[in-house]
């Protein structure tokens, strides 16, 4: 299965051999808002991570253990995180909560995933230790304790240089390396294990295919619990040897012109980005703030995690080619964590393919180019396989379908994860005789593969997975909803450049004083959850199609209800329907 | 004591017909708030007022009260 003969080796060993190598070397440069970066040298960041390893064991982490690290961006992040891998635990990056998470929430959230992922430790900052503490003494916890290594030096103080030498763990390539987890809020999270070799043998691979050399610079301002944060942006330079600068993401969401200061500034060369970022980016940065900003040492900007939109990268584009952009830097790849990251790039310094198709026959699964007067649907090429990653297109029986045909795409990597953690019911439900159900809809086209939709009903918004179920469960037990009959889905916002989240919920109300009360009482139920909801649709009862199952068939819906609101001029902008 | 301009600014940012806007009131608090329509609320607060406001100066805000005295400001000197 894997594509590298030989041994690949562990992170761990990499990471060592690159601190021998380049002692003096930048290997991570941590950035603020307002303040002066703090750039981390190879020696430094493998000695700063060898004592908190040493303070990690001391403090009773053991090889094995599953330790969750929340915190806000910090230049202590990325020594903790090596810290983890010397002692032998496993990491997992989880979302730092936002304030308008309901605390309980996040507890169940953090209790559900430790059940299914076998949480053992928390690594966090004290500012959380309260809404955390109850965690511990709960009987339904696996969390053994909490831990808080983000406060300066005060978690390594004791630890002497003996305990250094004792710091590093020894790891085979079939370790686990690392834990990652799907989003969604309650129990519904998928935990991703992947092993040393997997997220080794891949970056290496990948790396390879984006031509990286030593001259690379990696800029990022995603969040590392995100995997094309944490592999791309953090485990590729990192094994690979070349300099990543890491930006807050709360704060590039405030000022997006941050990423292209980084850039400019460290004559940086590589960024991947969320479709979203392309629409932001190209709307929301101000003329003044492009002042002295040079973006010619840009060559990939890699637009991933988000079906890619024409529109939103040719946007992006002219915004930016007065100040260097070259058209040959835009970039798309095709990625998810069950394979470690990538599956399909473009090659370096080649715009990617585009596609005019006939938006009827592609509905009926067959790609045609547009002939005047068709409806028009511009599909940007994800890519072709990068080595090690085969990809079938499949019908609905798992036919294998040929060029121009629309069908799921089925994965088989030579990184493939091993499994989802504690899960072997969807395990065994993702994977068919080795290949892995992608639930995505694309189709071949020559040598490249083009994803062009979604057969999971999962929602994609700003690069980050919602699960309806998460949103209809808060939202059923709501009074005047009657129970059990509500669905939530993703709709289409092109000048955000992402999906926004849209519930219908069956009524009985009829007074529009309870009906507007009921539409804010089913927002705030979403922001209890850190979701945002943009559209509420109330219908009246037994409005909503049933699927085989017996349940609401949120694809129906969505379809019957966006078409309703279409035909109708009862439609508000609230979503008033019935 | 929130200006009917800035809140007219905030709501018609986050799309809401009305919301009760304090002082003391916090992003997270309000109907559409969130970290990806911040700096749309920035950008319409900047064109009501005919203000800019730095990334530092927009971090460091922690609720409703303190946009208020920070449009204040840049109108005072403004003047």
């Amino acid at each position: 299965m894997s594509h590298i003969s030989g041994d690949v080796g562990t992170i761990l060993q990499r990471w060592c051999d690159n601190a021998s190598k380049w002692p003096d070397s930048v290997a991570i440069v941590h950035c603020r808002m307002g303040e002066t970066p703090r750039s981390w040298t190879w020696g430094e960041l493998i000695r700063t991570a060898k004592l908190y390893s040493a303070a990690l064991t001391k403090n009773g982490i053991e090889k094995g253990q599953v330790c969750a690290i929340i915190a806000r961006h910090n230049a202590l992040l990325y020594p903790v995180y090596v810290a983890c891998v010397f002692a032998g635990a496993i990491p997992a990056v989880l979302a730092y909560p936002n304030p308008r998470l309901h605390p309980d929430k996040f507890r169940d959230g953090l209790e559900g995933m430790g059940r299914r992922s076998g949480l053992d430790w928390i690594l966090t900052e004290r500012a959380l230790e309260g809404a955390l503490q109850p965690l511990l003494g709960s009987g339904r916890s696996t969390i053994r304790g909490l831990q808080f290594p983000f406060e300066g030096s005060e978690y390594v103080e004791g630890v002497g240089s003996n305990g250094q030498r004792e710091a590093v763990h020894t790891a085979c390539e079939s370790d686990p390396l690392l834990l990652q987890h799907s989003s969604g809020t309650t129990g519904l999270q998928k935990p991703v294990v992947l092993s040393h070799r997997a997220v080794l043998e891949h970056v290496i691979e990948y790396g390879k295919f984006l031509g990286i050399s030593p001259q690379d610079k990696v800029v990022s301002w995603l969040p590392l619990y995100h995997d094309m944060g944490l592999i791309a942006a953090l485990h590729l330079p990192l094994a690979l040897g070349i300099p990543t600068i890491q930006i807050d993401p709360f704060e590039w969401v405030l000022d997006p012109s941050l990423l292209l200061q980084a850039i400019s500034a460290n004559r940086a060369t590589i960024a991947w980005l969320p479709n979203f970022a392309f629409s932001m980016m190209a709307d929301k940065i101000r003329e003044e703030d492009l002042e002295n900003i040079a973006l010619d040492s840009w060559r990939m900007v890699i637009n991933c995690s988000e079906p890619v939109r024409y529109d939103d990268q040719e946007k992006f584009f002219r915004r930016f080619a007065p100040r260097g952009l070259r058209r040959d830097a835009l970039s798309s790849c095709y990625a998810m964590a069950e394979t470690t990251f990538a599956v399909t790039q473009t090659p370096p310094w080649l715009e990617p393919t585009t596609l005019a198709v006939d938006v009827r026959s592609l509905s009926k699964g067959q790609v045609r180019p547009a002939a005047n007067g068709d409806a028009v649907r511009v599909c940007v090429s994800s890519g072709q396989p990068i080595p090690g990653c085969h990809i079938r297109i499949v019908d609905d029986e798992c036919n294998g379908l040929g060029d121009q045909h629309v069908g799921e795409v089925l994965i088989k990597s030579a990184t493939m994860f091993d499994g989802y953690r504690n899960y072997p019911e969807k395990t065994a439900a993702a994977m068919r005789d080795g290949w892995y159900l992608s639930g995505d809809y694309g189709f071949k086209h020559g040598n490249e593969y083009f994803i062009i939709g979604r057969k999971k009903d999962v929602v994609i918004i700003a690069g980050n997975n919602i699960y309806p179920e998460d949103l209809e469960a808060a939202i059923h037990g709501l009074a005047g909803v009657i129970p059990g009959r509500v669905v939530a889905f993703g709709e289409e916002d092109p000048q955000f450049g992402s999906e926004r989240l849209s519930v219908v919920a069956e009524t009985a109300l009829t007074e529009e004083a309870d009906r507007r009360k009921l539409r804010m009482e089913i927002i705030k139920a979403g922001m209890d959850i850190d979701l945002t909801i943009t559209n509420v649709y109330l219908v009246p009862p037994r409005f909503l199609v049933k699927s085989s199952a017996g349940k609401p068939s949120r694809s129906a819906n969505k379809e019957r209800v966006l078409r309703l609101r279409d035909q109708s001029s009862m439609t508000t902008q609230s979503g008033e329907m019935g | 004591m929130i200006s009917h301009e800035l809140k007219t600014a905030i709501l018609g940012a986050l799309k809401l017909d009305d919301w009760e806007l304090a002082e003391s009131t916090v992003a997270a608090e309000v109907p559409g708030w969130d970290s990806l329509s911040h700096v749309n609320v920035v950008l319409a607060v900047e064109k009501q007022f005919g203000v800019r406001f730095s990334n530092v100066e927009v971090l460091r805000l922690t609720n409703v009260g303190e946009l208020q005295r920070l449009v204040n400001s840049k109108l005072t000197k403004q003047k």
